[in-house]
């Protein structure tokens, strides 16, 4: 047991006192069960390590919670390299050929029966809406791996632009095409799944 | 009917107008950066002709409002996801293992 400042750390009792809360806060970001599992591994193994560097200014889960949360980043950007998620070409346009007619002079309108059905996309009732939350997390499982990432730190995280950008080596103008298109198939995926 | 009058106007009206895809990337787009004055009147003149855009802007706010619930659905307090048992178990191991070969 390290004794700190304010704070102490009792390793022994981390996953009882912190496993549920730490996957929780992975599996939210990551939407990988098991993913999740192994990051929290990670997260209390890293902070043994590093325990003697506790200083206390922090209570034990926050200090945890920034370690996981580096860890997260760190697979964020593992995912963003891999060669089966890199990110295309034509990916760099607004233009969306799964969503928008590409013959003249439609082009860039909606494809029939791909553009917004309903004005509101929300549940109505309480009970409606643990099912809506159910949906947005199979939905962002249905994001590419890269748009995921992108998508997860600026709504989730509400991490700043330039952070992002900074993390995930990419430049304003790709972010901006990625939330674009995250938001697009997010609506999407909401609308078919939630409404029909 | 291909080359008449309403076939003339749409075509001059495609030059002039941004499409849905830009309109709907600015919809996007506003939610980080600030539009600059000729990207705010393109897309005020477009969603004031395109009710699905109008739609989809109606949509991205609730996507918004969507995803701090979402966020704050999964706080402490109202955990929906658990750690599982066996994980559970093989993490407090591993933390066992570790303090021991400390």
């Amino acid at each position: 047991m390290s004794e700190t400042n304010d704070h102490i750390l009792d390793p022994k009792h981390w996953v009882e006192k912190y496993g549920d809360y730490l996957f929780n806060y992975a599996v939210v970001r990551v939407n990988d069960a098991s993913k999740a599992e192994d990051l929290v591994q990670e997260t209390f193994l890293a902070g043994l390590k590093a325990s003697d560097r506790f200083r206390g200014e922090s209570a034990e889960r926050t200090w945890l919670t920034s370690i996981l949360r580096r860890k997260i980043i760190d697979s964020y950007r593992k995912k963003y390299s891999s060669r089966e998620s890199s990110f295309g070409e034509n990916e760099q346009t607004v233009f969306d050929a799964d969503f928008y007619r590409s013959e003249e002079p439609f082009r860039g309108h909606w494809l029939e029966g791909r553009g917004p059905n309903s004005y509101s996309l929300l549940p109505e009732g309480e009970l409606e809406q643990a099912e809506f939350m159910e949906f947005i997390k199979l939905c962002m499982e249905g994001l590419k791996p890269q748009l995921a990432a992108a998508f997860s730190m600026k709504m989730i995280d509400e991490e700043d632009s330039e952070t992002i950008c900074k993390e995930l080596g990419i430049t304003p103008s790709n972010l901006w095409v990625m939330l674009h298109r995250a938001r697009l198939k997010m609506r999407d995926c909401l609308e078919k799944k939630w409404l029909q | 009917m291909a080359n008449g009058p309403g076939h003339r106007m749409m075509v001059f009206m495609s030059k002039r107008m941004i499409a849905c895809d830009e309109a709907s990337f600015l919809i996007s787009f506003r939610e980080d950066q600030r539009l600059s004055f000729k990207q705010w009147w393109q897309l005020k003149m477009h969603l004031l002709s395109c009710h699905l855009c109008r739609k989809y802007a109606h949509q991205m706010g609730e996507l918004n409002h969507s995803m701090n619930i979402y966020r704050d659905h999964c706080s402490d307090e109202k955990c929906t996801h658990h750690l599982a048992p066996e994980a559970g178990s093989r993490i407090g191991k591993e933390i066992s293992r570790e303090l021991n070969a400390k």
